[in-house]
């Protein structure tokens, strides 16, 4: 592997490595604007100008390849710091410095950069500036807005579209200081990864429909989490203001989405948002008035470990999660299940659109409705459609029986044809215990409400289409009485009184680590950032 | 002694636009002498004749050939440019106009020596009467036998197309004008990969000035040595066209050996116009630096301009006389690099727009003391900094009005503008 020196640190990197990211290894921060590093090269921002030894004039280092050994790179020094500082000076003078109204305020990166190289005043008249009369806020599909003053013309959003998404809505029109980017006429910008031009977008030009002037950055408190959206599960950061989300942003994992993620998957938390939110844990009275009323978290599990324990037929219980649940809630359903004595655990997964991410080691895709099929197989589940499980539990005759109780984690009814049948056969359960966190139709006809934490609130494990298994944090204390899964079900596992004692996810983990070879030596807090691929690395994970 | 024309031998004879005619003033041979070549000893002629690429960069014709490597599988195409649109110049369009069966020859022995079978001459938009001589040129060479499947009997293919710009400078520089050529916005390219290896549609391609072309078919018809004995020294060889404007009496292209002084060109061109003072010139198209009198009499080559800080470019030679405001004179070549810039880089899009706003701002009165010192910084911060010589080449004039005619802009800032009357060249009572 050739040798690099950048600012006297020597180190090897791969070779046909990009000057920017190796310098980035040896600690050393190369400014840049449009060198992206799943994009194309330009040269255009012409930010990235260090001194190479050997060469006459100062080289831009995102069209360096370190190919061979000895390239020696001076970043700290004056010659290089002039032209650092020339080339802000270009990119400031037409610019609107409309900070205090944009939205990319505090993660912009011509303040972060005016902070390291600009100049405390300006040389130019303000009344000279150039302005795109008319393009402050054009739409460039339902999801992007372009503010053309801002733009500093570095054409990553252009690549993005020519490259990535390769859809090629956008482009170069004018020339020279009159240069603007734009959509094709009669197209617009409607791809499904569109909103990453955003992402992308060095400054703030392009901003997001749905977050523009929504928050400002810097209250912002962000977390890694998984998008729930389908089953390619996108590396994400949930990105809140005490417990409202205001964005969902993609968080790099090579593996599994790269540095994007889909417009779809952006929208999942609205409807944590939307939907009537259930925060208080309910019980149908039993003095014949037959009433749903509040109720503390003890009655209510008091109240499940009673029609547990009365089931006359454990056959005739049985136990449905919804393919959101994480790895770890679906193994303590199976084991709840497995302790009533009950063969009917089931992970209800329907299939929705195909959604792809492009990422440098192939396409990723999936379709599941829900982000952990496979995990919850891998946990002990069964997986089916609604209308399979429907047809597997008996309750596919609407004038049939029912059962003697159904325990439904997280279901997820999402307005499909199959809803009313799943509805019908909820209500003829002998016992109706739901624990959900949507104040929906299933909350109104059950015996037993538990209100549930959102993914966004718990901390688990997700496993995607591929078998990678990923981790995701809480990002905030889940609202209300409301609690994760995991914990409501150790609370039901301890009162069965058969041996389990009370953990956290970590414990249960571990519990599930110990007896599934595929996860075998894993513990929670020490999964790799990038997940593990439980398919190549540990062997077929179904 | 007279210098005898070579490149525009044929300009006053319209029969050399047929094939006929043009064979008749011993057309061709050099193509068929060039075919009974090896095509390496034909680069190693044109590398010995000294030859230096005449569209600007000066860069040696034979060594760029020599550039292309062999059997990579790809085809080599040839790109002549035509795209002649450096302010004050306008040779190009002369020899595709009154001799287009020259350029033609030269590409063909081009094609044959890099082992390329294609040629594109990408022609200015401009030039719409040279593209259609040059069409019906490439169209009776074809029905000739020179161009097609057998040129000339040798079992070699050559085929020409001319493919016309959309009317932007940026497409002269050689990376701008391949993307153009590929139906893409145009605008240059990272280099490396240079074009000898990574050119027209990815594959290995020679691009060459119009005039750089119609030198090789005398080189192979007269030999290396007649051809370098031309100009200054061995750096320098050659017939030259220097195009002459501005206060000249006889305004035009000249073909003159490279290396001849400024002071001989313009006496050549029939000396300044009614008998003006010389002040200043541009030696070599807009992008040059401009040069004070007192450099008239340096030898109009490579070497000896690039040592006085300017440089030979496209030879276009701008004379003006004590009457000429320098400022204005800059600021309108800074509208014009403004005007052409592609706007893909920073320094170029935003430095162009602002030297050109700041040298009028100073040509009208409104300019400070300040605003020289920040035109100097602005050439440095363009200089050098760019994607392309675009930037580069409107430092070229700009810099030099802040180094060698200071004085001017301070006159500017000291007198509210600029203290040269406003001429008027054409006005109603005619300009004799």
């Amino acid at each position: 592997m050739p040798k690099v020196t950048i600012d006297g640190r020597t180190l090897e990197v791969e070779s046909g490595t990009n000057l920017i990211d190796a310098a980035n290894r040896a600690g050393v921060q190369i400014p840049h604007y449009c060198y992206h590093p799943r994009l194309s090269v330009v040269g255009q921002c012409r930010m990235c100008l260090v001194k190479i030894e050997g060469m006459p004039k100062l080289q831009t280092a995102c069209t360096m390849q370190i190919t061979k050994d000895g390239m020696e790179v001076t970043v700290d020094d004056p010659e290089v710091q002039e032209a650092q500082e020339g080339m802000m000076e270009f990119l400031l003078i037409n610019h609107p410095l409309d900070c205090p109204i944009c939205d990319q305020a505090g993660e912009c990166g011509l303040q972060d950069y005016s902070f390291k190289h600009g100049q405390a005043f300006s040389r130019f008249r303000y009344s000279e500036k150039r302005t795109y009369p008319g393009r402050e806020r054009i739409p460039l599909g339902s999801n992007v807005v372009l503010n053309m003053n801002r733009c500093i013309q570095c054409t990553r959003c252009i690549r993005f579209t020519e490259e990535i998404s390769e859809t090629g809505e956008l482009g170069f029109f004018q020339r020279g200081a009159r240069t603007e980017i734009g959509v094709f006429p009669g197209k617009e910008l409607d791809n499904p990864l569109s909103t990453c031009v955003v992402d992308i977008c060095p400054v703030g030009a392009l901003t997001s429909t749905r977050f523009r002037f929504a928050e400002r950055v810097w209250y912002l408190d962000k977390k890694p989490s998984i998008c729930t959206g389908c089953d390619v599960g996108c590396n994400i950061t949930v990105e809140h203001r005490r417990g409202a989300i205001k964005r969902l942003k993609p968080r790099f994992n090579e593996w599994v989405n790269d540095y994007w993620m889909c417009d779809y998957g952006r929208t999942t938390f609205e409807r944590w948002e939307e939907g009537e939110r259930l925060v208080t844990p309910r019980i149908r009275r039993s003095n014949g008035s037959s009433e749903l009323v509040a109720t503390t978290w003890a009655k209510a599990v008091r109240r499940v470990l009673d029609r547990l324990g009365n089931a006359a037929d454990p056959e005739a219980t049985a136990f449905v999660a919804s393919a959101d649940v994480s790895t770890e809630e679906a193994f303590l359903l199976a084991r709840l299940a497995q302790a009533v004595g009950s063969s009917k655990r089931r992970v209800v997964v329907e299939s929705g659109p195909e959604r792809s991410i492009p990422t440098v080691h192939g396409v990723v895709s999936g379709s599941d409705e829900g982000p952990n099929r496979r995990g919850a197989l891998l946990a002990g589940l069964e997986a089916s459609t609604t209308d399979e499980m429907l047809a597997a539990l008996g309750l596919g005759d609407p004038d049939g029986g029912g059962l003697e109780l159904l325990f439904l984690l997280d279901p997820d009814l999402g307005g499909r044809e199959s809803e009313s049948a799943f509805l019908e056969a909820a209500r003829r359960a002998d016992t109706l215990v739901v624990a959900t966190w949507l104040d929906g139709p299933l909350a109104e006809i059950a015996d037993v409400v538990l209100p549930l934490a959102t993914t966004a609130e718990k901390e688990g494990t997700f496993v995607n289409v591929g078998g990678r298994l990923q981790r995701f944090e809480p990002a905030f204390p889940p609202a209300g009485q409301a609690r994760p899964g995991v914990d409501l079900l150790i609370d039901l596992l301890v009162g069965l009184e058969i041996g389990w004692r009370a953990g956290d996810v970590e414990a249960v983990f571990a519990q599930l680590a110990k007896e599934n070879r595929l996860l075998a030596g894993l513990s929670l807090s020490d999964l790799p950032a990038a997940g593990v691929d439980l398919e190549t690395e540990r062997g077929e994970a179904e | 002694m007279a210098f005898e024309p070579i490149l525009t031998r044929n300009i006053r004879h319209p029969e050399v636009l047929s094939v006929d005619g043009y064979r008749a003033t011993g057309g061709y041979q050099a193509l068929a002498k060039a075919y009974e070549m090896e095509p390496g000893e034909v680069i190693d002629q044109v590398k010995a004749s000294g030859l230096r690429g005449r569209g600007g960069a000066g860069f040696p014709a034979g060594v760029k050939w020599g550039f292309i490597p062999k059997e990579t599988g790809k085809p080599v195409y040839l790109v002549a440019n035509a795209d002649e649109s450096e302010p004050g110049t306008f040779k190009d369009r002369l020899l595709m106009e009154k001799d287009p069966h020259q350029l033609i020859e030269g590409c063909a022995i081009c094609c044959y020596a890099v082992g390329a079978h294609v040629t594109y001459i990408y022609i200015r938009g401009e030039y719409a009467e040279a593209a259609r001589i040059l069409e019906e040129a490439i169209a009776d060479a074809y029905a000739a036998g020179i161009l097609g499947e057998d040129s000339l009997g040798s079992g070699y293919r050559q085929e020409v197309y001319v493919h016309r710009g959309a009317g932007a400078y940026i497409c002269g520089e050689e990376t701008g004008m391949l993307e153009s050529l590929e139906g893409k916005r145009g605008q240059p390219r990272v280099k490396p990969p240079f074009p000898a290896l990574v050119g027209a549609f990815d594959c290995p391609t020679v691009i060459n000035n119009v005039e750089t072309l119609c030198n090789v078919p005398h080189i192979i018809q007269r030999g290396a040595e007649w051809y370098a004995s031309i100009g200054t020294d061995e750096r320098n060889t050659g017939p030259k066209l220097y195009c002459m404007s501005g206060h000249v009496e006889r305004p035009g292209t000249y073909e003159l050996p490279i290396g001849t002084t400024f002071s001989g060109l313009l006496e050549t061109a029939g000396g300044m116009w009614r008998d003006g003072e010389l002040k200043a010139f541009i030696p070599g198209g807009a992008s040059a630096a401009i040069l004070s009198a007192e450099h008239a009499d340096i030898p109009m080559d490579f070497d000896n301009l690039a040592e006085a800080g300017s440089m030979l470019g496209s030879a276009a030679v701008i004379v003006m006389d004590q009457t000429t405001c320098l400022v204005k004179a800059t600021a309108r070549l800074a509208k014009f690099f403004a005007h052409e810039s592609c706007g893909q880089c920073t320094p170029c899009r935003e430095g162009t727009r602002w030297a050109e706003m700041t040298l009028y701002r100073i040509a009208e009165g409104q300019g400070t003391m300040a605003d020289i010192d920040l035109l100097d910084r602005m050439m440095k911060n363009m200089s050098g900094t760019a994607l392309c010589a675009l930037a580069d080449a409107c430092v070229g004039p700009v810099a030099s009005l802040v180094k060698n005619f200071r004085h001017e802009l301070e006159a500017c800032v000291e007198q509210n503008g600029s203290p040269y009357p406003e001429r008027r060249y054409f006005s109603a009572e005619g300009a004799d």
